[in-house]
């Protein structure tokens, strides 16, 4: 899926920068997030996110 | 016709610019009118610049804060009163242990005991809304029982501590001054 860190965020809610920090692995999302960045990719969470 | 279109116009850099130039003429203005003795334009421009602030918010079209900033904030707050509180004690023994040389001393050490207590009352009070109340069933009940508890405990206080029901010297005679619940003092009333 071709999408911008800005695109994300905004679908989602949250700043670039935590989308950022997301995909550095240096913030843990809510599960709220989780699931929402997830349902943007039409992914289970924990085919996003492992833990 | 802005707020009718209900367009957001402005970057979340634009609003965190005008937000500092903001708070540099609210401050300038605020100091001013409080060196000249005029504590009416502080309260009014307070009052106008939040309301500024909520508009300006409004008009952002990007996200200005999400759980990242609420969970950061929460740390933030709780180690500045932490950092606060340790200061204001430390700084209030000082002063306080300090007012035979300066009288002056004695508020300032009062102020500081009071700012700290009063922060960290309220911030036990905020912490339990969060934590406990906020996730009841019945928290309006709970809320309300514990204002008017809050309220009724206030108005105690104040009669049994604030020196209403006293005795006080007027025209070399002491006068009860409400109901006092003990006698006149034994001092010669000048």
């Amino acid at each position: 899926m071709n999408i911008t860190q800005e695109n994300l965020a905004n679908l989602v809610g949250v700043r670039r920068e935590t989308i950022v920090f997301l995909e550095q692995g240096k913030y843990n999302p809510s599960l709220l997030l989780a699931r929402n960045i997830a349902k943007v990719f039409k992914k289970k969470i924990e085919e996003v996110f492992s833990f | 016709m802005l707020i009718k279109s209900n367009k957001k116009i402005m970057t979340i850099k634009q609003y965190q610019a005008a937000r500092l130039a903001l708070i540099i003429v609210l401050s300038i203005i605020v100091s001013q009118a409080i060196i000249f003795k005029n504590y009416i334009i502080p309260i009014f421009l307070l009052i106008v610049s939040s309301l500024i602030m909520i508009y300006m918010r409004r008009q952002v079209k990007e996200v200005i804060a999400d759980e990242r900033d609420y969970a950061t904030g929460g740390k933030a707050a709780l180690l500045t009163i932490q950092i606060y509180s340790w200061a204001a004690v430390i700084f209030m023994f000082i002063t306080y242990g300090l007012r035979d040389i300066n009288p002056a001393y004695e508020p300032i050490g009062l102020t500081l005991a009071f700012s700290t207590c009063i922060l960290m009352l309220l911030y036990s009070v905020i912490f339990h809304y969060y934590n406990k109340v906020k996730l009841m069933d019945k928290k309006f009940i709970y809320t309300a029982f514990v204002l008017a508890l809050f309220i009724a405990m206030a108005i105690a206080s104040l009669r049994l501590f604030s020196g209403e029901d006293n005795w006080i010297c007027k025209d070399g005679q002491w006068t009860p001054h409400g109901h006092p619940s003990f006698s006149a003092p034994a001092a010669v009333c000048k």
